[in-house]
């Protein structure tokens, strides 16, 4: 072998081992960051309050690590606006070289709003937010509710309610129920907030009261508070 | 001569004897079929390597038998794939369970072969029953100060891996209901989706609890999990 082709094959060996590092690297560095938190229940109206409860968040996880936070609590009751029992929250999330997510769950039992405006056996939120080399996705599956009622209307069984469906309350507000909120580019980024029971409440603020009809003519609606049943979130960025 | 002659009669009847004698004891039979590693027909032997774990989501199993329904996870366990075993006889344990972990595993010095947890969360919710689960394990211990110790094996699918935690003898203690007590589980996760997408639904999960404090005793079976996800990210 001449000195020539040497040179050749020292630049090859040096391509192929530049090449082997940088996806080597891609590979072992696909997310940086992950996140995730979890509640049953939050109450801020008029009638009264309750902060995110219980209330798991996700801590810090770097390297190649995982990480778990969970929360409990008996029951809750916020008079005229909220009572459930069997509250749960959990949170977990994880780094790999392959892979790297984060999943989150919250549920409450027994669940009366707005003194039985709206009722479920069962809340669940469950998300779940995934990064590899195939991108970064997330979902909500296993999120469901158990023999809904809205006032009046009756869902029975336990069973998965279509993204943000919009029922009106009148004279209260409205509820969106399997409310999603998406994040990130699907590539190098996703998250997921689901809320499944998420009651706005609204007063009308202006107009004119019509002396013929008694109707309300014009005003603006302005939410005045707002209930949450079952909040999970995660994420998961590069 | 003579005497010659009696000694060649002799020892041929005597080693005739012999043979028969022999053909006659009860002896284990000696097989002829050509030689086959050990792990053959059994699990080839535990060795930990370490392992971190970490997941959640929720299951379902069928009412009334779990191992009935469409989403029982068949696949991953069989006699040479099921490294998990619990003493308790347990009833089915069915409807939803969301549950939550994270797991770090540890060579144990003294038996090499064995992983334990160096420390660990988990967090299990039988909903029909309203029960809560909640395993701590700190510095290679649990609540009781017991070593818990756990298992990983390549499944019978070939998918991947399933971890057990909790294994004989010692299983591991799980708080009930906040702090209503402690009573004897088992948990056990299976990552089938490893660098594919993660909502092909091939994870899976299976609960045990003596019921001995939360009178919910029961075993979920292996079940495929309807939502969330089981990582196995690093040693």
């Amino acid at each position: 072998m001449n000195g020539k082709s040497m040179h050749w094959v020292n630049r090859l060996a040096a391509l192929g081992l530049v090449v082997g590092l940088v996806a080597g690297l891609a590979a072992v560095g696909s997310a940086q960051s992950v996140g995730g938190q979890a509640y049953s229940t939050y109450v801020n109206t008029p009638l009264g309050s309750s902060a995110q409860s219980p209330l798991a968040v996700l801590p810090a996880v770097s390297g190649t690590d995982g990480a778990e936070a969970d929360a409990e609590g008996s029951a809750l009751n916020v008079a005229g606006a909220l009572s459930s029992d069997f509250l749960n929250s959990i949170t977990s999330g994880e780094i790999g070289a392959a892979e790297a997510g984060a999943q989150s769950t919250a549920s409450a039992a027994s669940v009366n709003i707005l003194n039985g405006l709206i009722t479920a056996d069962e809340v669940v939120a469950n998300v779940m937010s995934s990064a590899g080399q195939t991108g970064a996705f997330s979902n909500a599956d296993g999120s469901t509710l158990t023999n809904l009622t809205v006032a009046g209307q009756s869902l029975s069984g336990d069973q998965p309610v279509a993204p943000n469906t919009n029922v009106s309350l009148p004279g209260v507000g409205y509820v969106v129920l399997n409310e999603q909120i998406p994040s990130g580019d699907g590539v190098s980024s996703s998250g997921l907030t689901v809320n499944m029971i998420h009651v706005y409440l609204q007063n009308l603020v202006g107009g004119i009261l019509n002396p013929l009809t008694g109707q309300i003519i014009g005003g603006t609606l302005q939410t005045t508070g707002e209930i949450i049943v079952g909040s999970a979130t995660s994420s998961v960025a590069s | 001569m003579m005497r010659e002659h009696r000694s060649l009669i002799v020892w041929p009847s005597l080693i005739a004897a012999g043979l028969l004698a022999a053909s006659c004891t009860d002896q284990p039979k000696v097989s002829m079929a050509p030689n086959r590693p050990n792990f053959w027909l059994t699990p080839p032997p535990a060795v930990c390597t370490g392992g971190k774990w970490t997941g959640g989501g929720r299951i379902d199993p069928a009412y009334p038998d779990p191992t009935a329904g469409s989403n029982y996870d068949g696949a991953d366990e069989d006699l040479a794939h099921e490294e998990e075993y619990f003493a308790y006889k347990l009833p089915n344990m069915t409807g939803k369970v969301t549950f939550g972990f994270n797991i770090f595993l540890a060579v144990n010095s003294e038996t090499p072969s064995r992983c334990y947890v160096q420390k660990g969360e988990i967090e299990v919710n039988h909903h029909p029953a309203k029960t809560s689960w909640h395993v701590s394990i700190h510095d290679g211990t649990d609540a009781q100060g017991n070593t818990v110790y756990a298992s990983v094996f390549a499944d019978a699918s070939g998918r991947g891996y399933c971890l057990v935690v909790g294994i004989p003898d010692n299983y591991m203690w799980a708080r009930v209901n906040g702090n209503k007590g402690y009573e004897l589980t088992q948990f056990e996760v299976c990552d089938n989706d490893r660098g594919q997408p993660q909502n092909s639904r091939h994870d899976a999960m299976r609960w045990r609890a003596a019921g001995d404090v939360s009178h919910d005793p029961g075993d979920t079976h292996l079940i495929y999990l309807t939502g969330g996800n089981i990582v196995e990210h690093g040693s």
